[in-house]
């Protein structure tokens, strides 16, 4: 959106408490989503759960297409929309509920920092695995993106996306790289986020902010994703606080609302 | 003398050592661990399009991105994150993804993208760094692969347009600059007394923004407003690259030093010799002065006779 678009959405976004029909919408979670896109879902659910704002998550196969941006998941509030985690974070400031107000200059830049991290690292290693990775992508991702759609029209949205990642992969220098290095890559991201978490139950001790939301995402959704190697699951498991992180958020905000989203099956 | 560590990347200029950030963030992380490293300034080389400078060539191997250069100096034990905790560690990481998410789209565009800045100043200057006939090649694919690069990670699919995401990466830039300044606050460097890799980094991305000349200027007048990430870059270009501030590496000025002493040396010599020949000259035997009456010569034989006497 363009910089007087967004001043004009967070102006009337100001004007509204937050409603009751708020939808959030993403792919179909049995048989089409995939990880990077669920770990994206899985993110600002837990991050409107935080806030304590009620949202109802709706499945399209169209969802992709629906978003203003292009990406999953987006909120239908009102009468806007919203994608992606970060401008939602935003929005939601807007009408006037932030998790990340206690924090001072220099803890919110280390926030944004570590945001970024996940995003760079974990988001690209989640694209990378699912789209180029041969047999990733012959097993699971081809199957799963075009399946509500009718043959050959699976095929080409399939391959269409393929093409895509990879040249953004090209573009970031990730095409080069080999699995095992991915795989490095990630375990350095999760080193670096369980060493900043160390013994603290949240990021930023006591509350939980949207780094939380965003870092329980992406690795609930890897530790409970099954793929066709385990390797990404296992660089998360080295690291045991980075589990019970996990486990308390699901506990804590997840549970209590009878969402049992700890047993996603990707095939 | 051997130098088993050689680093190839594009040369300086502005007061900066290098021009290209990822060749300064190497250079400056050699500096700061202490690693010998000797500067070759490339300048005929299709690697620079694809993005492999810099790279480092011992004599086993040949490294080429910034991470895996600094990793490998970090294996050779040239480490300046010795005195890190992990936590301050897990932070360089989250930073240095913060710069490459934020800042470099927008750095990227200010070299390469904006058409005022790229014809007046970065296209020459690479152009007069290149021989004919690369030249007019690799300026513009290292610009295409610039726009590439920001339309793919900030644009939208399918349809690229570079006018609706400059806003976004320089809003985003500008934030990222006051992020860090925050995060800097009235410190020497960004983790205590010492320098750092984030430090590096910092410095490898900032120095270029901060020192080259545009005639577009929005980011440059930002960064000029954070004083202490200014002081921050002055600081390291006074007080580790001091001696390439004229744009010559150290190793450039060790050889010009062996040159001056290879040339004051031949001037000695040559003074050496005139003075013998001079004192040749006085200790032979001299003739008995003419006595002017038994002789009897014309004056004017006089004169070119002493005249002849005098000349060698």
């Amino acid at each position: 959106m363009s910089l007087v678009a967004e001043a004009f959405v967070s102006q009337i976004a100001a004007a509204e408490p937050w409603p009751e029909n708020a939808t959030l919408y993403q792919q179909l979670k049995g048989e089409q989503i995939l990880l990077s896109d669920n770990a994206g879902s899985l993110a600002v659910q837990a991050f409107l759960q935080m806030c304590n704002l009620p949202i109802k998550v709706v499945c399209r196969a169209n969802a992709e297409y629906m978003s203003p941006s292009g990406k999953v998941p987006f909120i239908h509030v009102g009468n806007q929309v919203v994608s992606e985690l970060g401008p939602i974070v935003q929005f939601v400031k807007a009408k006037g509920h932030s998790l990340s107000d206690g924090l001072d200059e220099v803890q919110k830049a280390e926030m944004k920092a570590y945001m970024e991290l996940v995003n760079n690292m974990l988001l690209t290693a989640e694209l990378y695995l699912q789209w180029c990775d041969e047999a990733t992508v012959g097993e699971i991702t081809h199957a799963r993106y075009g399946s509500p759609y009718p043959w050959p029209l699976n095929h080409i949205l399939a391959y269409q996306k393929q093409w895509e990642v990879k040249r953004k992969m090209k573009a970031i220098g990730w095409g080069n790289k080999t699995l095992d290095q991915v795989l490095e890559d990630v375990d350095q991201c999760c080193q670096a986020l369980s060493q900043r978490l160390g013994t603290q139950p949240y990021f930023f001790n006591k509350q939980p902010t949207e780094l939380d939301a965003l870092v329980f995402g992406h690795l609930f959704t890897i530790l409970t994703t099954q793929l066709t190697n385990d390797e990404l699951c296992e660089k998360v498991k080295n690291y045991s606080n980075l589990l019970a992180f996990c486990r308390r958020i699901e506990q804590r905000y997840f549970e209590d609302r009878g969402k049992g989203s700890s047993s996603i099956r990707s095939s | 003398m051997a130098a088993p560590l050689e680093l190839s990347c594009w040369g300086g200029g502005w007061g900066l050592p290098s021009v290209h950030s990822e060749s300064l963030v190497v250079m400056a992380y050699a500096k700061f661990s202490g690693a010998p490293l000797k500067v070759n300034v490339i300048d005929n080389t299709w690697r620079g399009s694809r993005g492999d400078v810099p790279i480092l060539t011992t004599e086993d191997n040949i490294v080429s991105q910034p991470a895996k250069i600094l990793n490998f100096l970090r294996k050779q034990k040239y480490n300046a994150d010795y005195e890190l905790s992990a936590k301050q560690g897990a932070d360089t990481l989250a930073y240095i993804a913060l710069i490459e998410e934020k800042l470099l789209p927008a750095v990227l565009h200010t070299f390469w993208v904006e058409s005022d800045n790229y014809f007046t100043v970065t296209k020459p200057w690479f152009a007069s760094q290149i021989p004919f006939p690369l030249s007019l090649i690799l300026p513009g694919r290292m610009s295409k692969g610039a726009l590439n690069r920001i339309l793919l990670t900030r644009g939208e699919p399918p349809l690229y347009h570079l006018r609706e995401v400059e806003a976004q990466i320089y809003r985003d830039a500008k934030e990222c600059l006051n992020l860090l300044s925050n995060r800097l606050g009235t410190s020497q460097f960004f983790f205590g007394d010492t320098p750092s890799t984030l430090d590096a980094y910092v410095f490898g991305f900032l120095a270029p923004l901060y020192k080259v000349h545009f005639p577009k200027v929005q980011l440059q007048e930002h960064l000029k407003q954070l004083s202490n990430l200014c002081r921050f870059c002055d600081d390291i270009l006074n007080s580790y690259f001091r001696l390439s501030l004229g744009g010559i590496s150290p190793a450039g000025q060790e050889t010009v030093d062996a040159n001056l002493q290879k040339l004051t040396q031949l001037v000695n010599k040559e003074s050496n010799l005139i003075e013998k020949m001079d004192d040749n000259l006085r200790q032979s035997p001299q003739l008995p002065p003419r006595k002017l009456p038994t002789l009897k010569l014309t004056p004017a034989e006089e004169e070119s006779n002493s005249l002849q006497r005098l000349s060698p």
